[in-house]
C-alpha cells in the first residue's frame, strides 16, 4: 500500500523538563487530507506539529509519517535516532511553514525558493530557477523574485516561504500558525494561496487560529487542550455542533 | 505679526548656549595645541620629514603590514574553527576549543610572544613522526623558531581565541527560527552553516573584526621585543644611533595612524555587502507592482 503523504501516530508523548506537553497522542491523517489543529495555546498544537518534521523529538509513542518510522528505527529492544543524513532524507518529504515565515534574509524570494532543490538535492540550477519562477507566480509574487526578504510585507513573505517548501515537492505540508503574525488585511491572501494548494491534493496539517478557514476548507478538526486530543472529526460538524464541554467552551470563546 | 506669511516660516532648531561656549572652547584649545606643536623646535619636524618616507621606515612599515595581514588571515580561519568547534553537540570538542579560548586570552599576548620565542627552553628539538615508533624526523627548535616565525605564531594564536568569541558571538545572533527552516529544508550541519549561519551572523561580526584588525596593527608593535625590525622596531633602530628619538616615535605614530584610517575604508564596503537589501538589484526588477489574489472569505 502507498503510504505516501500520510501521518500515523500512536501514544505521542513529549515533556520538557517536568511539563509533559503531549500526553499519549493518537493521530491518524490519510494522503490529501487537510486538518486543522485548534485549541488554546499551551495545548500542546505546535509541538505535535514540530514532531512530525522532527523539530522536536517524541519520548514515546509511535510515530510514523510516509509510512515510515520519523527520525528513528526501530529494533526488537528499541527505537534508535537516525542519522543526520536519513533524518534530512525524511524531513525534504514534509515542508513546514512558521509563523515567523523564517525566509533566510540573505537570500532574495528567488533563492530562498531555490535553496531546497539546489542546497539539499542538487537539482540543475537553470531547471530549479524555472521551477522557482512558476512557483512565486502560483503564489502571485512572480514579479517579486529578485527582492530581499526585508523588502516584502508580512502576507508576501508567507507565501514565498509556501513556495519555498513546494520547492521540495513533499508529500506533506505542516502550517505551524501561518497568519498569526500577519496585520489583519494580509491574512486572506496566505489563506487564499493555502486553499489552493488543499485543491490539489496536498496533505496539510494546519495549526490554526483561523476558524473561517477550518470551516470552509479542512476536511477534519483536531481540538486540543493540555496535551490531550479533546475532540476530533469532520471540520464542519465540531465547529457547528462539538460534543466536549471544553470543545464547547473554546468555541465560544473565540467564534 | 508682519513679513512672511506665518505658514510658510521656516522653524529654526534651538541652539543653546552651551553649543555656542563649547565652539569657542574648542576652537582656543585647538589654536593653544596646534601653536605649541607648530613651535616647539623639540618636536624636528624636519627630521620627522626626513625619516618620513626613510628606507628602512618603509620596509618596517611593509613587514608591519605583513604581520597583520598573514596572523589576521591566519587568526580568523582557526577562530572560525573554534567557533563551531565550542557550538559542537559533541561535549570534548566544544570543552577543547573553551579551555584554548580560555587560556590564550586569559594570558598577555607579550607573554605568549616570548614564550614561542623561547619554546626552545621548553623542546629543544622537534620532531614530527609516528607515536611510539623510529619514523619521522627531528629539527632543531631554535632553527625553526626565528623572531619572524615566534611573532606570527603568538600573534596567530593569540587573534584565534579572540576571533572565535567574535564569531560564537555572531552564531548566536542568527534566529533559532533560521537554522529550524534550514532543519525543515533538510540542510545538513555544514551547509546550514555555510548558506545561513555565516552569511547571517556577518553584519555583527564585520565591525567587530574591523576593530580586531585595528588592534593586531598597533599590537605588532610588540613584537620589537623579539627584535623583528617592523614600523616601531625599525624606528627605534634609528633612535638608537640618533638620539633623535620624539620625531621617530612621531613617524611611525604617523604611520599606524594613517594606516588606520585608511582601514575603515574597505570595513564599511564590507559592511554594506551583507546588508541583504536589493540595493545591488537593478533598479527595473523592483519597480513593478502586482495585486494581491483575492482573499478568501474568513
Amino acid at each position: 500500500m502507498n503510504a505516501d503523504g500520510t501521518i500515523n501516530a500512536q501514544k505521542i508523548r513529549k515533556s520538557f523538563g517536568p511539563k509533559t506537553v503531549l500526553k499519549d497522542v493518537d493521530l491518524d491523517i490519510a494522503s490529501g487530507e487537510i486538518c486543522c489543529i485548534i485549541g488554546p495555546s499551551g495545548s500542546g498544537k505546535s509541538t505535535l506539529l514540530r514532531c512530525i518534521n522532527g523539530l522536536e523529538t517524541v519520548d514515546s509513542g509511535i510515530l510514523k509519517v510516509n509510512g515510515e518510522d520519523f527520525g528513528y528505527y526501530e529494533t526488537d529492544t528499541a527505537y534508535h535516532a537516525l542519522p543526520p543524513k536519513k533524518l534530512a532524507l525524511q524531513r525534504t518529504r514534509v515542508g513546514m511553514v512558521f509563523q515567523s515565515f523564517n525566509l533566510f534574509p540573505n537570500m532574495t524570494a528567488r533563492e530562498n525558493v531555490m535553496a531546497g532543490p539546489v542546497l539539499v538535492k542538487h537539482a540543475d540550477k537553470k531547471q530549479s530557477t524555472k521551477q522557482a519562477q512558476e512557483l512565486l507566480t502560483s503564489v502571485g509574487l512572480g514579479a517579486f523574485g529578485d527582492r530581499y526578504p526585508a523588502e516584502l510585507s508580512g502576507g508576501q513573505q508567507q507565501r514565498v516561504a509556501i513556495a519555498r517548501s513546494l520547492a521540495m515537492n513533499p508529500d506533506i505540508i505542516l502550517f505551524d500558525e501561518p497568519t498569526s503574525a500577519l496585520d489583519p488585511e494580509k491574512v486572506g491572501e496566505v489563506l487564499a494561496v493555502m486553499q489552493d494548494l488543499a485543491k490539489k491534493g496536498m496533505t496539510m496539517v494546519v495549526v490554526t487560529h483561523e476558524m473561517g478557514f477550518a470551516r470552509e476548507v479542512a476536511d477534519s478538526l483536531i481540538f486540543m487542550d493540555d496535551g490531550n486530543v479533546v475532540e476530533r472529526g469532520d471540520a464542519r460538524e465540531i465547529l457547528t455542533n462539538p460534543k466536549e464541554p471544553r470543545t464547547q467552551a473554546f468555541l465560544k470563546q473565540v467564534l | 505679526m508682519n513679513g512672511l506669511d506665518p505658514a510658510l516660516k521656516p522653524r529654526l532648531k534651538r541652539r543653546s548656549t552651551f553649543e555656542y561656549v563649547s565652539w569657542v572652547v574648542c576652537i582656543l584649545v585647538g589654536i593653544g595645541v596646534l601653536s605649541s606643536v607648530a613651535t616647539n623646535p623639540n618636536f624636528k619636524w624636519d627630521v620627522v620629514a626626513k625619516y618620513f618616507t626613510h628606507e628602512s621606515i618603509l620596509r618596517g612599515l611593509m613587514l608591519t603590514i605583513f604581520l597583520t595581514v598573514a596572523s589576521m588571515a591566519l587568526g580568523t580561519l582557526l577562530g572560525l574553527g573554534l567557533a563551531i568547534m565550542r557550538a559542537s553537540s559533541i561535549k570534548p570538542i566544544a570543552t577543547l576549543a573553551g579551555v584554548y579560548i580560555t587560556i590564550f586570552r586569559g594570558t598577555p599576548v607579550l607573554v605568549q610572544l616570548i614564550f614561542w620565542f623561547n619554546l626552545s627552553a621548553l623542546y629543544p628539538n622537534l620532531s614530527i613522526g609516528i607515536p611510539f615508533t623510529d619514523i619521522g624526523t627531528a629539527i632543531d627548535t631554535n632553527a625553526l623558531m626565528g623572531p619572524i616565525t615566534a611573532a606570527l605564531i603568538g600573534l596567530t594564536l593569540n587573534e584565534a581565541a579572540y576571533m572565535a568569541e567574535i564569531i560564537r558571538g555572531g552564531f548566536s545572533s542568527v534566529g533559532k527560527g533560521q537554522i529550524e527552516a534550514a532543519d525543515s529544508l533538510g540542510m545538513s550541519g555544514a551547509m546550514k552553516m555555510r548558506k545561513v549561519i555565516i552569511p547571517q551572523a556577518m553584519p555583527s561580526i564585520i565591525p567587530a573584526t574591523g576593530n580586531q584588525v585595528i588592534g593586531m596593527f598597533k599590537g605588532t608593535s610588540l613584537v620589537s621585543v623579539l627584535g623583528v625590525a617592523e614600523l616601531l622596531q625599525s624606528a627605534q633602530l634609528i633612535y638608537a644611533r640618533t638620539y633623535e628619538t620624539i620625531p621617530l616615535l612621531i613617524v611611525a605614530s604617523l604611520w599606524y595612524l594613517v594606516m588606520t584610517m585608511l582601514l575603515s575604508y574597505p570595513q564599511s564596503k564590507l559592511e554594506q555587502k551583507y546588508s541583504h537589501t536589493s540595493a545591488r538589484v537593478p533598479r527595473k526588477a523592483r519597480k513593478v507592482t502586482l495585486t494581491a489574489p483575492e482573499g478568501i472569505a474568513r
